[in-house]
């Protein structure tokens, strides 16, 4: 790769698209920004009121009921006159003379109608009250919250829950459960919280350090002296909206980006820039740095205008480093996206396929800003720490942003592989073309090795990703079985067992189809055993690489690892503990790599039942070491 | 036009069986209601894991543990022993409180006591509460301690109804409704609705550019078809696409038990929104006959004018809302009309601007 050629690709690509025809695009988009931008201050300031659910519910109502006025001032409620005819027409929900309700609610429109009545009526009455003279008979209760450690375990603690998740894989320790949920804090706080509540009062966790303006204050659900209705759980709105003011730029960076690259594969005109001296990684390089830089831009100005608008005074060049990784990943999925699709409507569907999948990712961890290790799962938490004004350990930063930088990486290498005449310009099905990615890196029996290595920043993303998303799910789970945790934990299993299995075989697959292996039962299991000693090799080396920062995230640390061995066990134990995964993941990949060469429903069958001996193994060591 | 032409060759026809064969061929159509299905599930996803961790009676969450103390620790305990959830366990001493808060037994502490108010005559019940910081469970909790508290403010405020101008509203019996209902249909089932005729309006971007600059054009023109011909197979084809894949997600709203009205006035709805995007989709792309500047300015635009939308006076998704959830009005009515009306004067227009582009320059 040559620096000077790459910059001049880039600098083709930036001059050829900005003469002409886009000049007039860039002031029509600058138009519609504006307009935008005028569209949504209408909004804010009140212009156009109406909600969204804005009378879809209709209640009959008379004058002196106390009722009127409460639906009045929603404008969930469109208010009528009272009418027994139309509640049995279905054209009034509910019908209220004075305080009683006289229609029987009975449909589910009825009694959602009832609900929101209720609610509405509480903050009615909040408002009423704060027009009173006599305030504190108007507001007879005031609040302070306070949030303080406990210590010991408790069977209802979702972390002790997760933890078990955690160790379902192999087990870290399952035992350790309460007092281990964040080890780090635990006995800090044990410390200072045994004394007394206001010792170990701290930080509220809701991110009480936010400073983004009434809207900071508003949510950090440490009240003092308020009344009951002020208090809010910490609720992460403000990652909530930075998320959309980070990711909403990408979008439109990775449409022009996946025009630009498709548009090469159109009447070969990617073919003049192949047979110049340029290599491979100079001309995507050089297509892709524009985008890069130009998203990056975006990015800083917008942490500068948060920073200098003085909505996030704190804001620095971290919540744009933690924001590169996330920038990485989209041009990359998109490239591939780009080499895959066949025209400009595939590439239209793959393109908002990206879009949503990397959106719930990039925002789904960063909505347990409490539960941080969870949330460090998403480069958007950095950000939003970083704007809040809290520190951030170099622990965290690299934890939170090196997956997707390395699965960004890897996506690239995939669709560079594609990257050359004879792919180019051929038109097959996406799922044929990820095979081709696949089959191009493979040269003998020792790429599955290598594959397996080369594909574990994709598994470990996938994994985080669905340890987030089941979070939610374990705690709901948990709620609906009382104390047992079991469906949470099952499902992340299975998840986990799914993704490892996929990533350890579709690759040996794209060997058989493309004859880089014989379809002999020997060489079977020999690339399916390298296959799985690769996968474990690249595991234990990434766990290696993490016990830095092992303190910081001991759920979706442990979640993701079968290798941690539970302290205090026997030698021989140990030893067992660690080679049983050897063999596991060997056994495993074997398993589907002998259906793998047999073709694709073969294939398939042999993946379903590496699938079940994997999960099968999973459950076992669960609920033998829990 | 030659009328000795079958109806079905009618080369608008023709054009629009063959993009929507294309798109059948590449799959891409599954891969778009696949999309849509993510999407729904996704801010589903978002509002029922969202909805559940901050109301617990949305899921059959397990008790709260609360211990009350303090002067005010009979009303604390009055007021919680009405909340389902909430089972009390009333402390002497504080301490005993803090110790068994500290060991997990309870919850969270309240703590009240009467005090001093500076602001009118009387006093005030001052309530400390614990909560344990830093889990999902947290959260539970404190909307559950916010739920005893929001009690006890009623009953005082009650109890105090001598001091004030007027008394508070009584709240209406509470019902076991759907927590998700104003969702499905404000949110989930305009999004599902609309999403389609979004991604048409794309589409035909993406057809009307691809033709352009693969030279394909070219070869259509040879065939005894007018641009205006193509252009109108290509905007059929798409907008159809539409109303099915709208009918589709009712269908399987309905099989899910959740009832939608109107389907007749909801179809033209979302017939007339396709029409007005892919009549923008269809001038973008023949304007600026490339892909990126037109799929970009089509986003943005859309977006405009989507989000411009909140100056009528009934969002475009209220109006699918209500027509929905069947609490339609005359101005419901006539914002279908008012669509039905822009879409048609709008492609009028389009048709006669595509006219006078000299084809042979594209």
């Amino acid at each position: 790769m040559r620096p000077r050629t790459l910059l001049r690709i880039a600098k083709w690509e930036v001059t050829k698209n900005a003469g002409g025809v886009d000049r007039r695009t860039l002031a029509v988009m600058a138009l519609a920004l504006v307009a935008m931008g005028a569209v949504a201050a209408v909004a804010v300031s009140g212009g156009g009121g109406a909600g969204m659910d804005a009378g879809i519910y209709r209640i009959g109502v008379d004058d002196d009921s106390p009722y009127r006025d409460v639906a009045a001032d929603d404008p969930t409620f469109a208010v009528r006159e009272p009418d027994p005819a139309a509640v049995e027409r279905h054209e009034q929900e509910l019908l209220y003379r004075g305080t009683r309700l006289r229609s029987v609610p009975r449909t589910a429109k009825e009694r959602a109608a009832l609900a929101e009545l209720r609610s509405s009526t509480e903050g009615y009455n909040d408002r009423t009250m704060a027009g009173d003279d006599n305030r504190t008979a108007a507001f007879p209760v005031s609040v302070t919250l306070v949030y303080a450690q406990q210590n010991g375990s408790s069977a209802l603690d979702p972390r002790s829950g997760s933890d078990g998740d955690g160790s379902a894989d192999g087990g870290s320790g399952a035992d350790g459960s309460g007092g281990n949920s964040g080890s780090g804090d635990g006995s800090a706080a044990g410390g200072s919280g045994g004394s007394s509540t206001s010792g170990g009062t701290g930080e509220a966790a809701g991110g009480s350090g936010a400073d983004l303006g009434a809207l900071g204050a508003r949510l950090t659900g440490e009240v003092q002296g308020g009344t009951p209705s002020d208090i809010s759980p910490p609720f992460p709105f403000e990652s909530l909206v930075l998320a959309f003011l980070y990711v909403v730029p990408m979008n439109f960076v990775i449409q022009a980006y996946g025009s630009s690259m498709l548009s090469e594969r159109l009447n070969r005109r990617g073919e003049l820039l192949l047979v110049t001296p340029a290599s491979r990684g100079d001309i995507i390089g050089g297509k892709t740095l524009p985008y890069l830089l130009g998203a990056v831009g975006v990015t800083a100005l917008i942490t500068a205008a948060l920073r200098f608008g003085g909505v996030a005074p704190s804001g620095s060049y971290i919540a744009v480093l933690a924001v590169v990784p996330l920038v990485v990943l989209f041009l990359a999925a998109t490239f591939c996206g780009a080499m895959f699709a066949r025209s400009f409507k595939e590439l239209t569907f793959v393109t908002v396929t990206v879009t949503v999948t990397l959106t719930s990712y990039a925002f789904v961890p960063a909505i347990f800003t409490d539960v941080t290790p969870i949330a460090l799962i998403s480069p958007l938490t950095l950000v939003v720490m970083d704007l809040t004004g809290r520190a951030i350990p170099l622990s965290s930063l690299v934890f939170s942003t090196t997956p997707p930088l390395l699965t960004g990486l890897v996506l690239f290498g995939l669709g560079a592989g594609l990257y050359r005449e004879e792919d180019l310009f051929t038109q097959r099905p996406i799922p044929l073309k990820v095979l081709d990615a696949l089959a191009g890196r493979i040269t003998s029996r020792r790429s599955a090795l290598k594959m397996s290595v080369f594909l574990l920043p994709l598994v470990v993303v996938a994994e985080l990703a669905a340890v987030a998303f089941l979070f939610v799910l374990d705690s709901v789970s948990l709620n609906v079985f009382g104390t047992n945790q079991s469906l949470g934990v099952v499902l992340a299993l299975g998840v986990i067992v799914v993704i490892e299995e996929v990533a350890k075989s579709l690759h040996v697959y794209a060997g058989y189809e493309h004859a880089r292996y014989e379809r002999t039962l020997r060489s079977a299991l020999a690339v399916g055993a390298l296959s799985g000693l690769g996968f474990f090799v690249a595991e234990k080396g990434l766990l290696i690489a993490r016990l830095s920062n092992l303190e910081t995230l001991p759920i979706g640390e442990a979640a993701l690892q079968g290798t941690v061995l539970p302290a205090g066990l026997p030698l021989w134990v140990a030893g067992l503990l660690f080679l049983f995964p050897l063999a596991l993941h060997a056994v495993t990949a074997a398993i589907s790599s002998v259906g793998a060469s047999r073709g694709w429903r073969a294939y398939l069958g042999g993946l379903g039942l590496a699938v079940v001996v994997h999960f099968a193994y999973n459950l076992a060591v669960v609920s033998t070491l829990v | 036009m030659s009328d000795d032409r079958p109806l079905w060759r009618d080369p608008r026809l023709v054009v629009a069986r063959r993009d929507v064969r294309s798109l059948s061929r590449e799959k891409t159509i599954v891969l778009a209601l696949l999309i849509q299905l993510f999407v729904a599930a996704f801010s589903s996803f978002l509002v029922v894991g969202l909805t559940s961790l901050y109301d617990p009676s949305s899921v059959s969450a397990g008790e709260v543990e609360l211990a009350v103390t303090g002067d005010a620790r009979e009303e604390l305990e009055a007021a919680a022993a009405r909340q389902e959830r909430a089972s009390v366990t009333v402390f002497e001493s504080e301490s005993a409180a803090q110790r068994a808060f500290e060991r997990r037994e309870v919850d969270a502490v309240l703590r009240g006591d009467y005090v001093p108010s500076a602001e009118g005559p009387g006093r005030r019940i001052g309530v400390t509460a614990t909560v344990p910081e830093g889990s999902i469970r947290s959260t539970l909790i404190v909307v559950e301690v916010r739920r005893v508290l929001s009690a006890l403010e009623r009953q005082e405020r009650v109890e105090r109804t001598v001091h004030l101008d007027e008394p508070p509203v009584p709240l209406p019996r509470s019902v076991s409704a759907s927590q998700y209902f104003g969702f499905t249909y404000t949110i989930l089932i305009p999004l599902l609705l609309f999403l389609p005729a979004f991604i048409s309006g794309s589409v035909v971007v993406d057809t009307v550019t691809e033709e352009i600059e693969r030279g394909t054009l070219e070869l259509l023109r040879v065939a005894p078809v007018s641009l205006l011909d193509i252009v109108d197979g290509k905007a059929l084809g798409m907008v159809l696409l539409a109303p099915v894949q709208a009918l589709l997600w009712v269908a399987l709203l309905s099989a899910n038990g959740i009832a939608v009205s109107n389907l007749a006035a909801i179809t033209l709805f979302v017939t007339a929104v396709a029409v007005v995007v892919v009549t923008l989709g269809v001038v973008l792309g023949i304007t600026l006959q490339r892909r990126r500047p037109a799929q970009l300015l089509y986003s943005v635009l859309t977006l405009v004018v989507f989000g411009g939308a909140v100056l009528l006076p009934e969002h475009p998704a209220t109006t699918v809302a209500k027509l929905a959830v069947d609490s339609p009005t005359l101005v419901t009515y006539g914002h279908v009309a008012g669509t039905v009306a822009v879409a048609v004067a709008g492609y009028a227009l389009a048709r006669v601007y595509v006219d006078r582009v000299a084809a042979e320059a594209l």
